[in-house]
């Protein structure tokens, strides 16, 4: 089976409505390509899943892709301020915001990878986040403890979409830096496609077998992507792209339509 | 002259002892260099942990866009996942965790989720991120924020994203001490006063007696400016 696809046939692996976890950190690693390419094929309904997000997330809700997010964090950093398409998206009604702690999005996500159907999480024991969601539940301890535990539903991704360093034709994959929560992500999702730099001759990655992050028969596609993550950074590779957000963040919703539409995308594919 | 964020970050400073595990997230650059300051001072085995995973990362003269930055990743001593660092925290192995929030009541209790309805907000604020765990269960929380105004410490918070171990409030005008459950006065800067304090507070300040926050020493402004050159501590202010 040949894993190598092209950004468009990738993305057209990811239907309308699909539960869809991104990989990195907020502005680092984010697979922006493949983002930009759900924009141009008009994705629809998307449900979101991520600890921290921010451009991605954004750049989906301007084209309105998203329907509902699972997140703890939606933000840009400091001086660029909030991610405003999101936060109209929600304020408008058109994006559901379930609020999440960063890591009951990790609980939720290791209870996919084991398949169970809930987690239980220390720590999420007061506030008003407990009792306006209904993906936490609190009960009381089967084994008759004395402390009420609560619990959070699983976030089982149907893809996953994950911009690596490099991986050989099988998917067997290379993050350099930090893995934010990557590992989770190709071990809780039942589809996973890599974004990579570069592809790596499998003969040469062998000996590296043991700083394998995501192993290859995990993976369902492979999309080489050179700068695949900017504007957002890739550890060692390239920084945050301040201009290029910059830009982004000025843009009105006409000239991002037809920005898209043109398929010029951020000049990185 | 030192400046607010320099009294602030010096402050978060003198708050961390040695041997602590310190942990911040992202868009958290005044607390990463205070506790960049803190360590390269007076606590040499205080542990930093981030969510890059980069623990006792060295801060770099390159400039650090993001507090969750790939370059934190270069000095690392070793690798600890933003998934252990909670689970640390579940086990009572955190002490110190940075979190911030866009309102706050006397009870020293944060909103950081929605103004207005919480399903249909009048503004969608970007989330508490790890703070309805953290704070629960880290030992301290200090909270800081670049806003000290009616707005940001109000009567009743539209939406309790979450409440516990606040341990310290520090502010551009004033630090907040959490005792059993109430913010108390802790000290105020010698840039602000008594009557701005209470002026821009939605609820009335509670003190034993009035205390001065310190202001930076001669010798931490010129540590400062070594360890972060971009003044990285500075970023929130810009577009205040």
């Amino acid at each position: 089976m040949v894993k190598l696809k092209s950004l468009a046939e990738a993305a057209a692996m990811v239907p309308n409505g699909s539960a869809l976890a991104i990989g990195g950190n907020a502005l680092n690693r984010a697979p922006m390509a493949f983002v930009r390419e759900l924009c141009r094929q008009q994705k629809r309904g998307l449900r979101l899943i991520k600890t921290a997000a921010a451009h991605e997330l954004d750049l989906l809700c301007a084209a309105k892709a998203v329907s509902v997010v699972d997140a703890g964090f939606v933000s840009y950093e400091t001086y660029f301020g909030l991610a405003g398409h999101y936060r109209r998206g929600v304020e408008s009604g058109e994006v559901i915001a379930n609020e999440h702690a960063c890591y009951t999005v990790i609980c939720a996500l290791r209870a996919a990878s084991m398949n169970v159907p809930f987690m239980p999480v220390a720590g999420l024991k007061t506030g008003d986040l407990l009792t306006h969601n209904d993906y936490f539940m609190v009960v009381e301890d089967p084994f008759g403890g004395q402390e009420p535990v609560t619990l959070v539903k699983a976030l089982a991704p149907d893809v996953a979409v994950i911009h690596v360093h490099g991986c050989d034709e099988e998917g067997n994959a290379i993050i350099e830096g930090p893995k934010f929560e990557d590992v989770l992500l190709s071990r809780a999702a039942k589809k996973i496609i890599l974004t990579t730099e570069k592809i790596i001759p499998a003969q040469l990655l062998k000996p590296k077998a043991h700083q394998i992050a995501i192993p290859g028969f995990l993976v369902d596609s492979i999309v080489v992507a050179p700068k695949g993550a900017k504007p957002t950074s890739c550890y060692k590779l390239y920084d945050v792209d301040e201009p290029a957000l910059k830009t982004f963040l000025a843009l009105e919703n006409a000239e991002l339509a037809a920005y898209l539409k043109k398929g010029e995308g951020w000049g990185y594919g | 002259m030192a400046r607010i964020s320099d009294i602030m970050t010096c402050a978060i400073a003198n708050m961390l002892m040695d041997g602590e595990r310190v942990f911040h997230g992202v868009a958290s650059h005044l607390p990463m260099v205070a506790t960049q300051l803190a360590k390269t001072g007076h606590a040499p085995r205080l542990t930093h942990l981030n969510i890059a995973g980069a623990v006792d990362f060295c801060m770099t003269p390159k400039a650090v866009y993001s507090s969750a930055s790939d370059s934190l990743f270069q000095s690392a001593s070793s690798t600890f996942d933003l998934g252990e660092v909670f689970d640390l925290s579940m086990r009572g192995g955190l002490d110190v965790a940075f979190l911030s929030g866009v309102q706050f009541d006397a009870q020293g209790r944060v909103n950081a989720s929605v103004i207005g309805d919480y399903h249909k907000p009048k503004v969608r604020l970007p989330g508490g991120a790890g703070s309805a765990v953290l704070i629960p269960t880290a030992k301290k929380c200090i909270l800081w924020r670049t806003k000290h105004d009616k707005r940001t410490f109000v009567d009743k918070l539209d939406f309790v994203t979450t409440g516990g171990n606040v341990y310290k409030i520090v502010t551009p005008l004033c630090i907040f001490e959490n005792k059993g459950g109430q913010l108390f006065l802790d000290s105020i800067h010698p840039t602000s006063s008594l009557e701005e304090v209470q002026e821009n507070t939605g609820f009335k300040l509670l003190y034993d007696e009035i205390k001065w926050t310190p202001l930076p020493t001669m010798e931490e402004l010129a540590l400062l400016r070594k360890i972060d050159p971009k003044d990285l501590r500075s970023l929130e202010f810009i577009n205040i």
